[in-house]
């Protein structure tokens, strides 16, 4: 909480007005499907999908320090296992979302110990390198996922507004899960090892933390959540193939929608993401043929003036924002 | 037979390997900046290549100081303007700033030249140098000598010059440097340049082998990651060393294996050596692990 903001209210106030501002936004985005068109609700959908990838990258990065860049593999490996289980094994889709969960945990079980020995920057390309690594496999293993022509999923069941109904309850669901998950994260044993290792991982050791099971856990959590969101983009999409799922552009902006909201928060990843895909959906619709580079401009801008997220922005604009709604605050100190 | 012809082919890749890695090792050595835009520099040297070649006839080699000149001062002015303000900061800042500069840099690329492939055709572009039964293209040749070349330039310029001196004292210890009298803001910024305008040479010696379009930086981006790693960060011979071992091994893959794998043993040889050998073939000690 910005500390002048604090002064300015005192600390139930607070409470009561954040829990307040949380429950309409709820109540806002339980109704948006009974008055939105189809434009605004897919619009609002990707947005959520984004705040729990956000999320998930949060876990890892926000809140161990492990700057997981690569994560996308598990997105694209979650839509990867739900085609396969619908397509190939005619199974349901509650299957798919369910192995896609298995299938990313079992990933991270498999390299998670191996790869997060390494740190910093040997550890974020080294997810990249395996992101690409699995979106190559993926690519060659033709019989069972297709290939480069990808695998298209039956469509659904319903009419296409109540796809599209369906889906963003979803997702609002997922995204909710992934909320209620980072609070538990937060609050949990786990969740106190973690920020013990990402602010000096050779202490956290030597005070007897089992290290590398701790960062393992973690980054399994982000990995199932991030499996979940692929599994469910892939029948809502109905088809999928390596450059579109295993897409680094997705990984970054995730990344984005995380520093955006601030490391290591609760709800910031959830106002990043609508906060970016708000704006990215106006620079798509004003400028198709530059989109790209207004989008890497915004992305560098966000670096240099907003490093540590909306939060920090307004903190350290706090006097003048202080200044302007309570004058009298300036001179209560 | 086919073999030799495959190794061969495949050294006189890893000479374009080295030769990228060796400038995005630099930055990565002198400023822990991972420059994910590494691949569209390059390719912005190859656009400056193909502009000067197709309208006014310069020979492709010849354009190598154009296309360098134009990288180092985007390089210098980006270091000054921009990367000097998150030095030393947060990994995640630098990640998602060259990053932004990638797509940045991609969408100019598209929007200048066009999405469509291009290559560059020159009067020795089909002729080839056989002995006993394998060919060797004189481009594939004269790329590798040129690579090869730029690449120990680089390596004296750096170990013998003043400001190379002046670089090579930042990256050991900047405040030592400070002390002694070095602008540490400047030597970034040249350090930038220096590695922006390797990248557009390289770029030059990549149009004049390769066919390529905006989009496909990412792919040398990586594999300059892979030859860095794999060599060892700031080692020049463990930069040739490993370029060739790469090469090499993706030919014989693509060669004898499946094309398709061509990329997957890249970033197989990758993460096995980050996990085996966290400071290269050649390398030493590091900051790679946690723990030795």
């Amino acid at each position: 909480m910005p500390p002048d903001l604090q002064r300015l209210l005192n600390p139930r106030t607070y409470r009561t007005a954040a829990a307040v501002v949380v429950l309409c936004g709820l109540a806002l985005l339980l109704v948006a499907p009974l008055y939105a068109n189809l434009y605004w609700l897919r619009i609002l959908s990707m947005a959520m999908m984004f705040a729990t990838l956000a999320q998930g990258i949060n876990l890892i990065a926000g809140f161990a320090g492990y700057p997981a860049f690569g994560n996308v593999v598990f997105f694209g490996c979650g839509a990867y296992t739900t085609a396969i289980v619908m397509v190939k094994l005619g199974g349901p889709f509650w299957l798919g979302i369910v192995l896609a969960a298995l299938v990313s945990l079992a990933i991270v079980l498999i390299i998670g110990p191996a790869l997060l020995r390494l740190r910093g920057h040997y550890f974020a390309i080294a997810t990249v390198g395996l992101n690409e690594m699995v979106k190559a496999l993926v690519a060659n293993l033709t019989p069972l996922t297709g290939g480069g022509m990808g695998l298209s999923i039956p469509l659904p069941p319903w009419d296409p507004s109540q796809t599209a109904r369906v889906f963003y309850y979803l997702l609002l669901a997922t995204m909710l899960v992934g909320v209620a998950v980072t609070l538990w994260f937060r609050r949990s044993r786990l969740g106190l090892a973690c920020r013990a290792i990402r602010d000096d991982e050779v202490k956290a050791e030597a005070m007897g933390l089992r290290t590398t099971a701790i960062k393992t856990a973690a980054w399994a959590i982000s990995a199932m959540l991030t499996g979940v969101v692929g599994a469910i983009y892939a029948y809502w999409f109905s088809y999928v193939e390596p450059p579109a799922v295993f897409d680094m552009l997705i990984a970054v902006k995730s990344f984005v929608i995380f520093l955006l909201g601030g490391a290591a928060t609760v709800l910031g990843p959830v106002l990043g993401a609508f906060f970016v895909e708000y704006v990215s959906t106006t620079l798509w619709s004003h400028l198709l043929d530059y989109h790209l580079g207004a989008l890497g401009i915004g992305v560098m801008l966000i670096a240099l003036y907003m490093p540590n997220g909306f939060v920090a922005f307004l903190r350290s604009r706090a006097h003048t924002l202080g200044a302007f709604f309570a004058p009298q605050a300036q001179h209560s100190r | 037979m086919l073999f030799a012809q495959v190794v061969l082919n495949g050294i006189l890749l890893g000479g374009l390997y080295a030769c990228m890695a060796i400038s995005f090792s630099l930055i990565w050595g002198v400023m822990n900046i991972i420059n994910l835009a590494h691949g569209s520099m390059m390719l912005v040297g190859a656009y400056v290549t193909y502009v000067l070649h197709r309208r006014f006839g310069i020979d492709p080699i010849l354009s190598i100081p154009a296309s360098a000149s134009v990288l180092f001062c985007i390089g210098y002015l980006l270091q000054r303007i921009v990367f000097n303000r998150v030095v030393h900061t947060s990994i995640f800042l630098t990640l998602v700033l060259t990053f932004g500069l990638d797509m940045l840099l991609i969408n100019v690329n598209i929007a200048l030249f066009t999405a469509d492939v291009r290559s560059i055709t020159t009067w020795y572009s089909g002729l080839a140098l056989e002995i006993g039964g394998v060919r060797l293209a004189y481009t594939r040749i004269i790329v590798f000598v040129l690579a090869l070349a730029m690449t120990s330039a680089l390596h004296l310029f750096l170990k013998h010059s003043r400001t190379g001196r002046a670089i090579r004292a930042t990256s050991q210890d900047t405040r030592a440097a400070q002390v002694m009298g070095v602008d540490i803001a400047r030597t970034y910024a040249v350090t930038f340049g220096l590695g922006a305008a390797m990248a557009g040479a390289t770029g030059s010696l990549i149009a004049v082998v390769y066919t390529f379009s905006p989009v496909i930086g990412d792919t040398f981006t990586l594999k300059s990651f892979v030859v860095v790693i794999l060599g060892g960060l700031g080692n020049m011979f463990g930069a040739i060393v490993a370029g060739i071992f790469l090469g090499v091994a993706e030919n014989l893959v693509a060669g004898f294996v499946d094309p398709g794998y061509r990329d997957v043993i890249s970033f197989w040889l990758l993460i096995t050596v980050l996990l085996v050998r966290p400071t290269g073939f050649l390398g030493r000690p590091s900051f790679a692990v946690t723990r030795a």
